[in-house]
């Protein structure tokens, strides 16, 4: 009896395993295929797209030296904004999401509670939703360059980190804030002396959501930037695109290779970070 | 080191809502007996207490009595509702409470993890600007006192419950505060490190010269520690006294139920008075007073009425024979070494006696077993008489 219990679970932990390898694979395969075409010559792309860069097809890194020199825009003045906008943006959410939620959850009135459910809705509301009007408004407030649209990234990276932050400060005792009025600390240096270092695995999930989302995220500065002066990678990587709709799709490989590598890296780095602050804050908030 | 002057002080905390009103005043009024007004709940009131320089005080009482409240007054964390606060015979009410020049320790340590131990202990004095040679020695001292030394370098998630607690009394000290606050610092440690800690508080007391404020609802911390005991109930001052005083003339039945260990055993008597002298009688019992208590009532005009006799389990004597004597029923009898504690039933109300195992010549004593009946009698000399309203008659 109890042998065959024990033979059906272990059917059922094959059958759950190769599924989730299926699963896997499909998640994988997009990533693969550009990894393996970024090495191949733009004529194969199209026609053996699944195939490895072997024999004729191989490119070498000729699509990344393309890439990266095609057009008039340097790629490198690409990557710089990304960079700029990609680090202004992260610290400008995680300074202000962080003292935000630190005020909502000590002060609590109900002001504070409409504030916090307003920045929970945010999350809900689809950006293709405000995207025509944020535009507008970006361009009128001269949120339209890389040293200002993080602003922007602020106001729609609000929702998510301060959902966050709030999970975790509501899980930090008030009588170590309380102890450091009594040993001399006003709010401001309770904050960054006191709260501030407590807060830092939440500080480092977010961080790590954020700077996924700016550095990959191509709708909202495409709607917003001069792209005449500015563009972000990719938006480079779409401007691939030559005249009469003909597109590199070997350059255009290689540079969305070059722009994942350092997302890559960050998240196999920080992936430990990641899952437990998103736990934090499903849990806690 | 400095005087303290707690006048008429008041706490109210506001109804914040109208359901939250009904659901606080809901709790509140099934845990304790707190007054509820119109602007909201009343949790300290006729707050009177002069603390005099280098004095240890200690707040005791039930859970929700409001000595974590005044506490919290003093150190300037809730706002005075009415009333007044000196510190050194500054008025205190406005003060932030890095001004008041106070330190606290906290039930939950409230360490900053982030920082090591000697940083927690030099963080009150960096923020004061210190010169770092004189951060360094102080916080030497400190740790030398509480002999967590060789845990400087440790943070708080490295070190055990007592340790913490060690390093936080050494944070509070560190600063040399005029008034040393202490929010139940023993309750989150095991009973036998309780007792530990409360030894090394009492060696603290001596070598630091500073007033001590100190919340408990233990009443063996207040015994032990306090040079006077403020008992507390439902907001108010029940009475405020030495531990032998609180002991020995308990102001009303709360104090006489809350002090002592096991609990005065508590009977429904009669006072009564012929010739100028007072009696009390219960069960089968008539008992004089003893000439003190005589007085007492006799200066306070008390009249012969039915009272409710108050006397604790170790001046229950055992009677060789039944005679002018209280006969009780042995339901329980816990054998606790040098003593028994017999829980027995008297007149329908329980009754706990506590009888030495052995007498002075080292012979066991007979005990007794449930069901036995047990003859018990007192002098009246330790006898507490409580009126209808719970009030000492000798006060």
């Amino acid at each position: 009896m109890k042998q065959k219990s024990l033979s059906a679970e272990r059917r059922r932990k094959t059958v759950l395993s190769v599924v989730l390898s299926i699963i896997c694979i499909i998640y994988v395969l997009p990533v693969l295929t550009v990894v393996i075409n970024s090495f191949k010559l733009n004529t194969f792309v199209k026609t053996d797209t699944f195939a490895l860069p072997t024999g004729e097809m191989w490119a070498g890194f000729a699509n990344f030296i393309k890439g990266m020199t095609f057009g008039n825009y340097p790629f490198m003045k690409s990557v710089l904004f990304s960079v700029v906008i990609t680090l202004v943006s992260t610290f400008l959410i995680l300074l202000c999401t962080s003292m935000a939620a630190w005020y909502i959850v000590r002060v609590n009135s109900l002001f504070c509670k409409i504030l916090y459910f307003l920045c929970v809705f945010s999350m809900v509301v689809p950006f293709q939703m405000v995207m025509f009007t944020l535009s507008k408004t970006a361009n009128t407030l001269h949120l339209d360059t890389p040293w200002t649209i993080p602003v922007v990234y602020l106001g729609f990276g609000a929702g998510l980190a301060i959902f966050m932050f709030v999970g975790f400060v509501k899980s930090i005792p008030l009588e170590i804030e309380e102890a450091a009025a009594i040993d001399g600390c006003g709010p401001l240096k309770t904050y960054f002396s006191v709260v501030l270092p407590m807060l830092k695995p939440t500080i480092i999930s977010v961080a790590i959501l954020e700077i996924m989302w700016v550095w990959n995220d191509y709708l909202l500065p495409y709607l917003v930037l001069d792209r005449n002066k500015y563009m972000t990678i990719p938006i480079h990587i779409q401007y691939l695109k030559g005249s009469y709709g003909t597109v590199d799709l070997g350059a255009t490989m290689a540079l969305i290779l070059l722009s994942i590598i350092p997302v890559i890296v960050f998240y196999l780095t920080c992936q430990k970070y990641i899952i437990k602050g998103v736990a934090a804050g499903a849990v806690k908030g | 080191m400095a005087t303290l002057n707690l006048k008429r002080i008041k706490k109210i905390y506001p109804h914040s809502g109208g359901q939250k009103k009904t659901k606080q005043k809901g709790s509140q009024e099934k845990k304790t007996n707190l007054q509820v007004t119109e602007q909201g709940v009343v949790a300290v009131q006729e707050f009177n207490l002069d603390i005099a320089d280098k004095e240890f005080i200690v707040l005791v009482g039930p859970s929700g009595c409001g000595k974590s409240t005044t506490l919290r007054m003093v150190a300037g964390l809730e706002e005075i509702s009415e009333g007044e606060l000196y510190i050194d015979g500054q008025l205190m009410n406005d003060v932030e409470p890095k001004n008041r020049d106070i330190a606290m320790v906290f039930q939950s340590y409230a360490l900053y993890p982030h920082m090591t131990v000697y940083e927690n202990m030099a963080f009150p004095l960096k923020l004061r600007k210190m010169d770092k040679d004189e951060i360094a020695r102080r916080v030497k001292e400190a740790a030398e006192i509480l002999d967590i030394t060789q845990y400087l370098d440790r943070k708080p998630k490295a070190l055990s419950g007592g340790q913490r607690q060690r390093v936080a009394i050494g944070r509070a000290i560190v600063r040399e505060p005029k008034v040393l606050l202490m929010d139940e610092p023993l309750s989150n440690l095991d009973a036998k490190l309780r007792n530990q800690m409360r030894a090394e508080i009492i060696k603290l007391r001596q070598k630091i010269n500073t007033t001590f404020m100190y919340v408990t609802h233990d009443q063996t911390e207040a015994m032990t520690l306090g040079d006077r005991i403020v008992i507390m109930k439902d907001g108010f001052i029940q009475q405020i006294g030495t531990p032998q005083e609180v002991f020995d003339h308990p102001a009303n039945i709360f104090v006489a139920g809350f002090i002592g260990m096991p609990q005065m055993n508590f009977f429904d008597a009669k006072l009564e008075c012929s010739g100028g002298k007072y009696t009390v009688s219960v069960g089968g019992c008539t008992v004089e007073l003893s000439e003190e208590k005589q007085k007492n009532l006799t200066a306070r005009g008390a009249a012969a009425q039915t009272i409710t006799l108050g006397v604790r389990p170790s001046h229950m004597v055992l009677a060789k024979q039944a005679g002018n004597t209280l006969s009780a029923i042995v339901e329980v009898n816990e054998m606790m070494g040098s003593e028994v504690h017999f829980h027995a039933n008297a007149n329908g109300k329980d009754v706990v006696v506590i009888v030495p195992t052995m007498n002075a010549e080292g012979q066991h004593i007979d005990t007794f077993h449930a069901g036995d009946t047990l003859n018990l009698t007192f002098s009246g000399n330790v006898c507490h008489i409580f009126g209808k309203d719970g009030k000492n008659l000798e006060f």
